[in-house]
């Protein structure tokens, strides 16, 4: 007949359609060139979530290809011809069949109960850590901060921002919170997303399998910069760790150059309102000594006038490879991607001054209504002083 | 309330002695034609097309807005709106397809069809049924009166706390979300309630609750979703404005408030808020399939129960909105697994559909074309949905494109899909005359291939990481192909309405210029408005029709022989009714349902900028109230007055509206009601057998 | 249900409400157990809420409001005797039922016109409790847990006003027209609701520590 032709015809066409689509999602598993892929897995937990993944991806793609296929092969196998006549060799009235009714209601059911057991293993798999470092992380609008109390004597040793450095191997327990609005921390490469919820501290246990720096992106909507709410996880083998660690806990050194210098008391009268370089206040007066501490309440110290009372802290500035929501690189070409404690390269100097001359236009902000940082309307030298005091900070 | 009741129904009737002075302001209006006779209409046909009407009007102005969006978001780093505006738009495009068009394109079919498919003359409250419609309508306008009054909401659709707080949304877009959406909740309440009642109460006789058509169970499951759902979002938006204008801190997680609270209240009315949009249109689907396949519904108790299932497991899986929350571990597994199983009763009725489909003789007109397109795509949506029902796959996918891609799947390749095949499918009951076939198909053919390039690269995206609720994107981050590809498809689908609207005109134009009848069952159908003429008289029914079984018209024109096969046993044209009864009760029009909702957006005002915009909005609100329980219960020329809730004023048919003055036969009936029940009119008892069953029910 | 299975179907009338309904309750009532159902997610929703907030003290920096609680300032035999009061006031509302289903619609109206008098003086019991508690120090916006009590409590006394003003008007609408007295027993409905949703609030926060 010419309907079971046709429809052959049909359902094999849409088969290969459907599998040409299947495979434009599967294709992307383990390609590098997308940072945020949630398929390329580089920490154990999101090698536990892949893993659930694949079946369940390959039991929904044959149900998929077995409907799509089956309902176009029987649109067209069933297809009322020209030639039929109504009230003559018309269909079976079925009414139905409960035999069969009963069975695709509980074949499914099976399928997925046996699913159940691995969805049930996998969330208690990845909420599993052992001798883990903590490291709090907290949500503001719109940039991360991270406090690492390395030498657990339960005081604040490190406060870094925009990218969080994790030893590879170890676990990691993220503890979320947030200073104004609900953000979500995510990166794609090593855990699922969890929020950072105001008033609460949620933990997200985070293991890098091997060295690199894998991008996030906060994934609540936080308000109005929330497209370009970045982050990263820098993830060093453990030796090159402690490096960063000790890098991290020294202070940096007092600007020799008279323009740094200069930009150092412009950064204590302009800048130090709202962010910490460790041991500077806006009353600081020279000569300025920094402090081997961070102060971990600074906003409320100097009464910032900002929603979430915080700023990014500088003092290790140059220590990081990006800035501004992990928006811009500090550094220029390959030193701003390179997987090392200390990060070495010629400073991206002409970023800074892009931002300081008016962030608005790098990142949307909302300074009028204390969210985000304000144009200070500095003329071109004090942009200079200041930067070439910032990149002094490492 | 008290306002329903205090109309007497039983103490009237009794002629000249409740002929009251018709006070020349209460006195109801009389239009048959024109605009008056739709703004004041009561009839459940008129206020279906209305909803129709606005909710195809914001489903442009909610496509207007996708557009902006996908032209956004078509290359990267591109600069047409500020993310200020974008976070608006994204917005107000998630409130408006949801709240006022999809939902109200639910209301119109529920609206126009339940009556119809139960056999009844009207919803059970009339004047009710126009009030949803005109406090609905006006909390739309007032809510999308935002973009002109300092902007619109930017919170999202789910408008999560803190961020929704003056602190973070110091402007009024929120206050309009809150406000809006409470009104909106009012005229859906009301509207809910009266089609509960209407399709527990109103059916004619013999239609038991097991012989309703799929539509009108799948309608029926939205109402009673909604009538405990709508209750929850309430008291959400209730404490969010008490937050935003009476400094409250239910959200404020600085002065002791819990952002949760918002979310679980949200997602408790958001889960069974889905259901609402899907299961109406799964309805239609469940009618057009058998029609085309010349098949009855294959399991219609397995259909039915499998949407009442959904409705019921809808309550169960709120939180797996909120995997990502940090709402702890024995929560996420329980939400999860129950999520997992909701998968069930879905799956059921997508291979129901199937076995409908499969032996039939399937014409492939317009509306079957729709509803094949909503089993094969809400089946895309179905399994992405389960992909994430795993809670740590959700924990990747949430918020990502993948999950715009797997609700767009579910609301535009389930729900709007469905929409629009109920649309060609009733157009000849509602306009007496066919949208054009060949347009249709185009129409249907060029908005499925937009809507999966549109929405089928999003999946990709989502995986590769791209974030919702994202202005922009940059270079290297991979996006940039497969969002062209999406953006392309948007317009794809743009021109497909266009295509529908010039359809809709064209076909009108044709059937003004040259009205060819399609008489009551163009499509050979089964259900019970089949079986009167196109366009549905007033009134209805001729005579109620009795229900023996389910597709009772089918029935009535065919049998099958020994195998099992169709064979006609009557003429179509025997077995309709001719819709020109003239001796019909109908419930007269009413100003006040208009002039009460007409001051909810003033009160609207009033809380948001300036507390005397109060005044006019409850002075219009008490008028209403007066102008209801003091109208006379139909026009002052008739003679004798009903309780005007229920379809019993003896207004004359109004297609012939000139022979007003009632007649004797009429005045008698009026007299009888309640106490007509003679034996020699019971001469169709058997068909009432079974209404034991319904009180049951 | 003999009313169901005898009505005419050749009737084009619809018949007025006990008799042609489906199930053999008549629409407004049937409207009413519907609207109420929905409003005890209504309730639900407002319960839940106070009760999540109930121990929160935080009290707001810069308002004048103290960290009390609500709780802390209940005044246990004062509500129970508008409690009481509004108990009572289901009792007069059953004798007006009763009073219409036997036909005196004098004996009725005395009945409704004691209910609102009765309602009324538990909202002003409420009105006295929270002028009381302003105060003591604990305004609307003082803390969450008093937001909350308020917002429930508020919500509760804004159903018995406007029970009121339905019984109101149903007396008053009696003295033009005979009040059917399937419009008064829906109407006690409403009232037992709003009385029984008391009973549960009182229950839940008053008396549960």
């Amino acid at each position: 007949m010419r309907n079971k032709r046709n429809a052959a015809i049909a359902g094999i066409v849409s088969l290969v359609v459907m599998t040409i689509c299947l495979w434009l999602i599967v294709r992307n598993i383990g390609d590098p060139a997308m940072p945020l892929n949630t398929l390329a897995p580089a920490g154990k937990q999101n090698w536990e979530i892949f893993n659930l993944v694949k079946p369940v991806f390959f039991i929904a793609g044959l149900v998929f290809l077995a409907v799509e296929a089956g309902v176009i092969w029987m649109a067209v196998r069933f297809k009322r011809n020209k030639d039929d006549v109504d009230g003559v060799g018309e269909p079976t009235q079925t009414h139905g069949n409960t035999t069969l009714e009963i069975g695709w209601t509980l074949v499914p059911a099976l399928v997925l109960a046996i699913l159940a057991v691995f969805n049930v293993k996998t969330v208690l798999e990845i909420e599993k850590s052992e001798n883990p470092i903590e490291v709090r992380v907290i949500g503001q609008q719109w940039w991360w901060e991270y406090r690492y109390d390395t030498n657990n004597d339960g005081t604040v040793d490190i406060i870094t921002a925009t990218q969080v450095v994790v030893p590879v191997g170890r676990d990691v327990k993220m503890k979320l919170q947030s200073n104004d609005v609900i953000h979500s921390f995510w990166i794609p490469a090593i855990n699922g997303k969890l929020d950072a919820v105001p008033g609460r501290t949620h933990t997200l246990i985070m293991t890098a399998d091997k060295p690199g720096i894998y991008q996030g992106q906060c994934t609540e909507y936080c308000g109005l910069s929330h497209g370009v709410m970045r982050m990263e996880l820098k993830a060093l083998p453990p030796a090159e760790f402690d490096k960063w660690v000790d890098a991290m806990t020294s202070v940096p050194d007092q600007p020799t150059d008279p323009k740094a210098i200069a930009g150092q008391e412009l950064f204590v009268s302009q800048c130090a309102r709202c962010h910490q370089v460790d041991g500077l206040t806006p009353e600081s007066s020279p000569p300025f000594k920094y402090s081997k501490l961070p102060d971990p309440e600074y906003g409320q110290t100097v009464d910032s006038t900002l929603t979430s009372k915080n700023a990014p802290n500088l003092t290790h500035l140059m220590m990081r490879q990006t800035f501004a929501g992990s928006l811009l690189p500090l550094y220029q070409g390959k030193a701003a991607e390179s997987v090392t404690a200390v990060p070495d390269g010629v400073p991206d100097r002409s970023n800074l001054k892009d931002w300081l001359r008016d962030p608005e236009s790098v990142k949307p902000m909302n300074p009028e209504n204390n969210q985000g940082m304000p144009n200070l309307q500095l003329s071109e030298t004090q942009i200079d002083q200041l930067v070439a005091y910032l990149v002094t900070l490492k | 309330m008290a306002l329903v009741e205090d109309h007497p129904p039983l103490e009237l009737g009794s002629g000249a002695a409740t002929v009251s002075k018709p006070l020349g302001v209460f006195a109801r209006p009389t239009a048959t034609h024109g605009w008056k006779s739709w703004l004041f209409t009561v009839d459940h046909k008129k206020i279906g097309i209305m909803y129709g009407v606005a909710a195809f009007f914001f489903l442009l102005v909610g496509g207007s807005e996708a557009l902006l969006i996908r032209t956004q978001l078509a290359v990267p780093g591109a600069k047409l709106l500020s993310a200020d505006v974008y976070n608006q738009v994204f917005t107000m495009h998630g409130v408006t397809m949801i709240f006022l068009a999809v939902m109200p394109m639910q209301s119109a079919f529920a609206n126009y069809l339940l009556p119809l498919q139960i056999g009844a003359r009207d919803v059970a409250f009339p004047r009710m049924n126009a009030l949803s419609l005109w406090i609905w309508l006006s909390g739309a306008i007032f809510f999308n009166t935002s973009w002109f009054l300092g902007g619109g909401a930017n919170g999202g659709w789910f408008n999560y706390a803190p961020n929704s707080g003056v602190t973070f949304s110091p402007g009024h877009g929120i206050d309009f979300y809150a406000v809006g959406l409470i009104i909106m909740g009012i005229g859906s309440t009301v509207s809910a309630i009266n089609l509960t009642v209407t399709v527990l109460n109103m059916r004619s006789p013999g239609m038991t609750l097991m012989r309703m058509p799929v539509f009108t169970w799948m309608a029926f499951v939205t109402q009673v979703l909604l009538v405990f759902a709508l209750p929850v979002i309430t008291v959400a938006l209730f404490l969010l404005m008490f937050d935003r204008l009476f400094d409250a801190t239910f959200f404020d997680a600085s002065k002791g408030g819990d952002p949760f609270l918002w979310q679980n209240l949200f997602w408790i009315f958001g889960h069974p808020e889905v259901y609402i949009m899907i299961l109406p249109s799964f309805g239609i689907v469940s009618e057009i399939i058998p029609v085309f396949s010349r098949k009855p519904i294959f399991g219609y108790p397995f259909m039915v129960g499998s949407g009442i299932a959904i409705g019921f497991m809808g309550w169960g899986v709120w939180a797996h909105h909120m995997f990502a929350s940090g709402i702890g571990t024995l929560s996420v597994l329980a939400f999860s697994l129950a999520t997992m199983f909701i998968a069930v009763p879905t799956g059921v009725k997508i291979l129901n559909w199937m076995a409908t489909m499969y032996g039939g003789r399937i014409r492939l007109s317009t509306p079957m074309l729709f509803s094949i397109g909503l089993v094969a795509m809400f089946t895309i949506g179905g399994l992405s949905g389960v992909t994430h029902a795993f809670a740590p796959a959700d924990a990747q996918q949430t918020d990502t494109y993948y999950i715009v891609a797997h609700f767009h799947y579910v609301l535009f390749g389930g729900a709007l899909l469905g929409l629009f095949g109920g649309m060609y499918f009733w157009w000849p009951k509602m306009f007496g005359h066919f949208l054009n076939e060949k347009m249709g198909k185009w129409n249907f053919w060029i908005m499925l291939v937009g809507f999966n390039l549109t929405f089928g690269p999003m999946h990709i995206l989502g995986l590769q990481g791209m974030m919702r609720r994202t202005y922009t994107y940059t270079e290297g981050q991979g996006f940039n192909f497969w969002n062209l590809i999406a953006t392309i498809g948007a317009f794809t689908i743009a021109v497909s309405l266009i295509l529908f609207m010039v359809n809709v005109a064209l076909s009108y134009r044709r059937h003004k210029a040259n009205p060819v009848d399609p008489g009551p069952d163009p499509w050979d159908a089964r259900s019970p408005e089949w079986m009167i003429p196109s366009p549905a008289p007033e009134h209805n029914f001729d005579e109620l029709p009795v229900v023996e079984e389910v597709d009772e018209f089918w029935h009535r024109k065919y049998g099958h022989d020994e195998n099992g096969r169709l064979v006609r046993i009557a003429r179509t044209e025997d077995v309709v009714q001719k819709g020109d009864a003239t001796d019909v009760h109908l419930p007269s029009p009413s100003y006040w349902p208009l002039v009460m909702a007409c001051g909810f957006p003033f009160v609207g005002y009033g809380l948001i900028f300036n507390y005397w915009w109060l005044v006019p909005g409850v002075l219009l609100i008490i008028l209403g109230i007066f102008g209801w329980v003091f109208e006379p219960s139909t026009d002052p020329s008739a003679g004798h007055h009903h309780d005007d809730d229920y379809p019993t004023d003896d207004r004359p048919d109004a297609v012939d509206g000139s022979e007003d003055a009632p007649t004797d036969a009429e005045a008698g009936d009026g007299e009888v009601d309640g106490s007509s029940d003679d034996a020699d009119e019971r001469t169709l008892e058997p068909a009432m057998a079974s209404t034991e069953e319904t009180t049951v029910g | 249900m003999a009313d169901i299975a005898l009505e005419p179907v050749e009737d084009l009338e619809f018949p007025d409400d006990t008799h042609a309904t489906s199930t053999g309750i008549s629409n407004t009532k049937m409207a009413m157990w519907v609207y109420l159902a929905s409003d005890c997610l209504l309730f639900g929703g407002l319960i839940s809420t106070y009760l999540l907030y109930k121990n929160r003290p935080g009290s707001i920096p810069g308002l004048a409001g103290s960290p009390l609680k609500a709780s802390e300032l209940f005044n246990i035999p004062f509500t129970s005797m508008t409690s009481f009061i509004l108990l009572m006031s289901s009792l007069t509302m059953v004798l007006a039922v009763n009073a219409v289903m036997g036909g005196d619609h004098k004996r009725m109206r005395l009945w409704l016109s004691a209910t609102c008098v009765l309602g009324g003086l538990f909202l002003a019991g409420q009105v006295y409790e929270f002028t009381e508690f302003v105060r003591e120090g604990l305004g609307y916006t003082s803390n969450v847990s008093a937001s909350a009590f308020y917002t429930l409590t508020g919500f509760h006394g804004a159903h018995v006003a406007i029970g009121i003003i339905m019984l109101f008007s149903a007396v008053g609408y009696s003295f033009r027209k005979q009040l059917q007295a399937e419009a008064v027993e829906v109407l006690g409905l409403y009232w037992h609701f709003v009385d029984i949703v008391w009973v549960v609030i009182f229950a839940i926060v008053y008396l549960i520590p």
